[in-house]
């Protein structure tokens, strides 16, 4: 069973999901910098900080059960820490053991994050106002303004991509309202009480 | 005959105009989600929670079942006619479907994956129908500590087991069994990590988390890292397969179904094992000419061996489901979230209390299936199409469709907010790779983990070796134990033996 196991574990690696078993040995470009690492594996350890000063908040009467309330938060606050610390650990250490490579590009296009982040935000903060179709389209219009920008599209800023981009969004905003609002009677905020717009 | 009665009941329900309807939309729909990149199961079934506020159960739970296992379906044709894998799951199948495909046999292997998705899951359906009751029994039988010790076991397996870290499994298990504390604790009352927010009082919702960690995050990362992505189709040929095709394929479907199914009826989770496995399997299996075309021209077995083992366990892990309530994966952790939105708990009670509900679940298993046949081979051309939606137009629609699910439960624009900032965690936990898995089933089962081992400590009085005492908790605590500790074991000694091996060299 051994060979085709061997076997196995390279067209694995063929299927691009290589993993490096050896912290010595050198990793993808595109498995974050050991920093980054660092970062993340302090963010563990700053989350587990935060749950535990939030277990001291919670009510520890057990009743006769023995266990109360807090003893999930604190066994969460003391696991992570522990995580964190690990991870920590690791990434000093030769980086995060075994980390696949997580595709795409070395580095993040933050321009296209910031175009799609604003449609994301902005549908959060008009939603309630403007209805969903029009907070909807104006998400659906920048965010795929923004993946457009990330794909490289040369046409993305013109004027005809965005009336495009725009009769999209309507497109498909309107009928999924009239859909979950109509038929399956869910409540979704409209602009007028019609419940068709 | 009680089981026969049962099921016959089950079917007069499924099969009513309006139930069949719900399973076709379901089909269809979760066949065009695994078709789709960038979407999967449960992100679908999790958009669509809301609708439990306003359709009958048996309808919804027919329904989300027919995305369940369509998209298992759909999935197969994305990786066979797309040169990228997509996920652990359908990334077997895509090894020889891909270079079968590449050969001009696309047709023959969509075909020997759609019969196969349809002959292993018909048999997982039996297997769910004839063992589900008696397990069901047995599971009557247990109490708070040989329930939590499983839920224990299915921890461990989707945090420490698969994937490639169990530190990082681990770490994302603790948040989402973290994330599970926000709200009001339900034995006590006491309020957890609220900050004094009403909103956050009725607790996280699953779908927030599901459709934050797999859509929003998708979208995001592709917007981040993914730019313009470089994808050849191959091309589609007749969907048909001739008579090697079928006598290669037919045994390579029935190992696959056995290797299957037992891995999907235990509550440890995870398609990657038996797939890989029958694979494996098929390859040591095969001789002479069918042997060369492994990894050259695409061998049909790698094809059919695989898809076959993938849905035997997506369908046998129904089991653990309905009859204990343990979800191991992160569409069926979401459909346990739709059974707790109408206020009904899976368990062992599920098949006395909701029996007609159970039953008729069963039964439009059987009848998806077929649904999923006709589906799939005879309409495959109509699914390809999907493939070709360009990407910028079909991510930001994903958004529009996440703002129905996130926003349709509660009506809520902090949710919205909350959702963007799961979808940021997310795109971390994707880049730094971080299972998902364990975030979402932690999340959803580590409250009832919690009320069951608090009231396993009550009936102890107070003393934790109530886990020890009672012979059931005892063996699942010796079965947690060697899971954890005899695949490390294994791989310390061939380490060892390599190492030696090198140095006698």
């Amino acid at each position: 069973m051994s060979d085709s196991f061997q076997d196995l574990a390279r067209a694995a690696e063929a299927a691009q999901v290589s993993a490096y078993a050896d912290p010595d040995e050198p990793q993808s470009p595109n498995v974050p910098s050991k920093r980054a690492q660092t970062i993340v594996g302090s963010g563990v350890l700053l989350v587990a900080v935060g749950l535990a000063v939030g277990a001291l908040q919670i009510p520890s009467d057990s009743g006769y059960g023995g266990v109360g309330p807090n003893f999930l938060p604190w066994l969460c606050a003391i696991v992570l820490a522990v995580c964190g610390a690990l991870l920590i650990w690791e990434a000093r250490s030769g980086g995060f053991r075994h980390a696949a490579d997580p595709g795409g590009h070395a580095k993040a296009d933050i321009l296209s994050f910031v175009w799609v982040s604003a449609g994301l935000l902005i549908n959060a903060a008009l939603i309630g106002t403007v209805g969903f179709i029009f907070s909807c389209t104006i998400c659906y219009v920048l965010a795929v303004q923004g993946l457009r920008r990330a794909a490289h599209q040369p046409q993305a800023s013109e004027i005809g991509t965005w009336v495009k981009d725009v009769i999209t969004g309507l497109l498909i905003s309107a009928p999924v309202f009239w859909m979950f609002t109509q038929f399956l009677a869910i409540n979704l905020p409209g602009l007028t009480q019609t419940g068709w717009l | 005959m009680d089981i026969f009665n049962a099921l016959m009941a089950g079917f007069a329900t499924a099969i009513t105009p309006a139930n069949l309807l719900w399973a076709l939309v379901g089909c269809a729909l979760g066949t065009a989600v695994g078709v789709l990149p960038g979407i999967g199961p449960a992100v679908a079934v999790a958009m669509l929670l809301p609708i439990t506020a306003k359709v009958d159960v048996t309808a919804s739970m027919i329904f989300f079942a027919g995305i369940y296992y369509g998209a298992m379906y759909g999935g197969s044709t994305t990786s066979i006619l797309l040169n990228t894998p997509g996920e652990t799951a359908s990334m077997v199948t895509a090894m020889e479907g891909n270079k079968m495909a590449k050969s001009g046999r696309a047709g023959a292997a969509l075909a020997t994956a759609a019969i196969g998705s349809f002959v292993a899951g018909t048999f997982a359906t039996v297997v769910v129908t004839l063992f589900a009751p008696y397990v069901a029994d047995f599971a009557v039988k247990l109490g708070p500590p040989e329930y939590f010790m499983l839920m224990v076991l299915a921890f461990t397996t989707v945090s420490a087991v698969l994937g490639q870290s169990s530190l990082r499994g681990m770490t994302a298990l603790f948040v989402g069994l973290a994330a599970g504390c926000i709200g009001m604790d339900q034995i006590s009352g006491a309020a957890r990590y609220t900050g004094g927010k009403m909103e956050l009082l009725d607790g996280i919702d699953i779908v927030l988390v599901a459709v934050g960690l797999f859509a929003v995050a998708e979208v995001l990362y592709a917007a981040m890292y993914e730019g313009k992505v470089e994808e050849s189709q191959n091309k589609l040929t007749r969907v048909h397969m001739t008579k090697r095709d079928w006598k290669r394929s037919w045994p390579a479907w029935m190992r696959g179904t056995l290797l299957g199914t037992p891995f999907g009826c235990i509550p440890a989770g995870g398609t990657e094992i038996p797939t890989f496995l029958s694979y494996a399997t098929e390859k040591k299996l095969a001789k002479g000419e069918d042997k060369a075309e492994f990894g050259g021209k695409g061998a049909i077995e790698g094809v059919a061996g695989p898809e076959a083992a993938n849905n035997a366990t997506v369908t046998a892990a129904l089991i653990p489901l309905l009859t204990l309530g343990i979800p191991t994966s992160n569409t069926t952790a979401v459909l346990l979230g739709a059974f707790q939105n109408y206020g009904i708990n899976p368990g062992p009670q599920l098949f006395t209390s909701s029996a007609a509900l159970v039953w008729a679940l069963i039964a439009s298993l059987y009848i998806g299936n077929v649904m999923l046949l006709v589906l799939n081979l005879p309409m495959v051309g109509l699914w390809v199409k999907l493939l070709k939606i360009p990407r910028p137009q079909l991510y930001a629609g994903i958004l529009i469709f996440a703002t129905v699910g996130a926003y349709g439960m509660r009506q809520s624009a902090f949710d919205l907010f909350l959702l963007y900032g799961i979808g940021l965690l997310g795109v971390i936990m994707r880049r730094f790779d971080f299972p998902t898995a364990p975030v979402v089933v932690g999340m959803i089962l580590g409250p009832l983990a919690e009320a069951q081992m608090r009231n396993a400590v009550s009936i102890g009085e107070g003393s934790w070796w109530i886990f020890l005492q009672r012979p059931m908790s005892l063996t699942l605590i010796i079965i947690v134990l060697a899971v954890l500790i005899i695949p490390r074991v294994l791989k310390r000694l061939s380490e060892a033996k390599q190492a030696r091996e090198a140095s006698a060299a």
